[in-house]
């Protein structure tokens, strides 16, 4: 008994240093937020890039739904596998995913967050959430007044435009939103007639869209902040017989919104860049490690805005989500 | 059938005055349906209208179906989890049949009716293997349909890549939004298609009669309640409901037919399913968060239904599914963020079964 439990334990050693030997690449773990297409292309930047570096990816299964109790388990599981040199992801909760990320950071694996952020995504100040080594993501409020400010553009800067929005507890949605708002503060002619939130469900936004609709007639512009949303939005106008009358602005570019733009069925794609977000998390990740370099607090891969004029371009091409 | 929770005795009341209140009891959800509909009239802006109640109908087209899926289901005593994924699954697998016919070169018809059919047989498998389970098996319907749930979430998942399955024939899209008929001021009226219009005053001023989707569920609800109250099959799953033991010493064959009870429910949500593509134009796969199979207990709840089986109708169970549609759009016209609505739902959905629980022998008559 006793000798084949020590026997055991020396296999087990001789296996950990077996593949400690072997590891000679860096391993870097991706942990996305939800299963959706933008998670999926950053997947594929990260892979890229990570083939490149000779850096190899472990990616975390994606969770079926948004929010930390569904990420959580799988984070902890991805952990736990313990021969991993860093971890980037997308936290699900401001705050719910701090003491879980600290955990990880304080086992001695560095954290990049990316898309979505700990606190209010500040890392420069000292705080219980300023530990990982930086949020590398798009700037959600600065997209939402740009998206503001085109559709103003768009519409001679007056008319009613109405807001559909994802989830209500996500950073990233909610501060579109509030970009959105700050952005039409500017032009006094603008009014922002409504807010609705359809958790993700196209066929609810449909709805609420329709709603808004019947309740304001003369609405101008239609902003949906996410796939869902801009998928239901767009289909909601359609039914009303509003197809170009109403414009509608959509984040994200996906391959069905792109073939809804060149079709005149929507009129401003605001592209974020997953793929360059997650090559960015890799290459950054890699220097920091490799080279000691010091990675800046927050990275911003900036923007693409699509329209009609541009959707054809192949230099634009590269912007789409695949 | 069920008894009374309380013990206690009503007093002899003069019989116009328990009738009022039987009639009441039994037809609270349509009263206060009717009331609702009332007060958003006044209180929310174009609440009241062909446009507005069309919205509701459509908004909640999937709803109807699962719901009266769901209600054989409930009426026999069992539950079913499942039809939410199910119908995703069948929404993403139609989508994805359409949209490889039509770019393989064939005609768009073609494509449509294949994807169509083929959806609604796959939706068919699901339903059968949880009645199996449940009947030939002996596994709780909670916990069979449960399995289900994941299994048909797993594999819509795995078919779509999580991406919305888009680029189907065009005429997916014109089906799902052409109504029975239309009439403008400017250009009369017209049947099946929709008059051309430029100007919006023009277009906000078309009136839309019927959509086709809700026409078709129509059909198909007439013909399942026709079922449920008239025929044999329909006797059958009320007395299963009301005892299983008494159903099997009536000598129905009572394994075979839960389980078409089932797959009757899946055909449901495969019909369901097909018509998210006609209405979104693409294929999605539901996400966690829409939670449809509860929302659909909970219609089937608020219609009178009872969660000990033997209780409950298609035409409660359409109420049910018109009082949380209209609940939801009227109070989004009033201007109530969406968090209210939630708690409006489940608010009702309790005070359903508190009316049910406290005076049983009103809602289901004397028994």
């Amino acid at each position: 008994m006793k000798k084949g439990i020590i026997l055991l334990l020396s296999l087990c050693l001789l296996m950990a240093f077996a593949v400690s030997v072997s590891a000679k690449n860096l391993r870097f773990a991706f942990m996305p937020g939800i299963a959706d297409p933008f998670y999926f292309t950053m997947e594929k930047g990260a892979k890229a890039k990570a083939k490149e570096l000779g850096v190899e990816l472990i990616v975390g299964e994606y969770p079926k739904a948004w929010g930390p109790e569904y990420q959580v388990p799988i984070l902890k599981a991805l952990a736990a596998r313990g021969d991993i040199d860093l971890l980037f992801t997308a936290p699900t909760s401001t705050e719910a995913l701090i003491p879980v990320l600290k955990e990880i950071h304080d086992s001695g694996i560095p954290v990049i967050t990316v898309d979505t952020y700990l606190g209010d995504g500040d890392y420069s100040k000292p705080s219980k959430y300023s530990f990982p080594l930086s949020y590398i993501g798009t700037d959600n409020f600065l997209g939402g007044q740009t998206v503001a400010g085109a559709l103003a553009v768009m519409l001679g800067g007056k008319g009613k435009v109405f807001l559909e929005n994802t989830n209500p507890d996500t950073s990233s949605v909610m501060n579109r939103e509030l970009g959105f708002r700050a952005g039409l503060k500017i032009f006094p002619d603008m009014k922002l007639v409504g807010v609705e939130y359809c958790l993700d469900v196209q066929e609810t936004a449909v709805a609420q869209v329709s709603a808004a609709l019947q309740k304001h007639p003369d609405l101008a512009a239609v902003f949906g902040v996410n796939v869902f949303s801009a998928q239901g939005t767009y289909q909601a106008v359609a039914r009303a017989g509003l197809k170009g009358a109403v414009k509608i602005a959509t984040w994200d570019a996906t391959q069905t919104l792109i073939q809804g733009l060149k079709k005149g069925e929507l009129d401003l794609i605001l592209a974020q860049m997953p793929a360059e977000m997650g090559a960015l998390c890799v290459e950054w990740g890699s220097k920091h490690l490799k080279e000691g370099a010091k990675i800046p607090r927050k990275v911003i891969p900036g923007f693409f805005i699509f329209t009609k004029d541009n959707v054809n371009d192949p230099k634009a091409q590269q912007y789409i989500y695949k | 059938m069920k008894e009374p929770v309380s013990s206690i005795s009503l007093e002899p009341e003069p019989m116009r005055q328990s009738k009022v209140i039987g009639f009441v009891g039994r037809n609270w959800a349509l009263l206060f349906l009717i009331s609702i509909l009332i007060l958003f009239s006044f209180l929310g802006k174009n609440f009241f209208g062909l446009k507005n109640f069309t919205i509701i109908v459509l908004g909640v087209t999937s709803l109807l179906l699962l719901a009266s899926g769901e209600t054989f289901v409930i009426i026999s005593g069992g539950i079913d989890l499942s039809i939410g994924f199910i119908m995703g699954f069948v929404c993403v697998s139609s989508a994805i049949i359409m949209r490889d016919l039509y770019a393989a070169g064939y005609a768009q018809a073609i494509s449509i009716l294949a994807g169509s059919c083929i959806g609604l047989f796959l939706g068919l498998i699901p339903g059968f293997i949880n009645g199996f389970l449940i009947a030939k098996l002996r596994v709780p319907p909670f916990i069979a349909t449960l399995g289900m749930w994941s299994v048909a979430n797993g594999m819509a998942w795995r078919i779509s890549e999580g991406f919305p399955i888009a680029f189907l024939p065009p005429q997916v899209r014109e089906l799902g939004m052409a109504y029975l008929g239309y009439f403008s001021p400017k250009k009369g009226f017209s049947f099946l298609y929709r008059p051309v219009l430029t100007e919006r005053s023009d277009i906000l001023s078309l009136v839309k009669i019927v959509p086709l989707p809700v026409l078709l569920i129509t059909i198909i609800l007439v013909i399942f309640a026709f079922i449920l109250s008239r025929t044999k099959f329909g006797q059958h799953t009320y007395s299963i409901g009301g005892s299983v033991d008494a159903a099997t010493r009536a000598g129905i064959n009572v394994s075979r037919h839960i389980i078409k009870i089932y797959v009757i429910s899946s055909f449901f949500a495969s019909c369901a399913g097909v018509l998210l593509v006609f209405l979104l134009d693409m294929g999605v796969h539901t996400q966690y968060t829409s939670s449809y199979e509860l929302f659909a207990i909970a219609a089937v709840v608020i219609g009178g239904a009872s969660l000990m089986g033997g209780e409950g109708s298609i035409w409660g169970t359409v109420i049910g599914v018109l009082l949380i549609g209209t609940l939801n759009n009227g109070l989004m016209m009033m201007g109530l963020p969406i968090f209210y609505r939630f708690i409006a739902v489940g608010c009702v959905l309790i005070v359903a079964v508190l009316i049910d629980q406290f005076f049983p022998e009103l809602v289901h008559g004397e028994s």
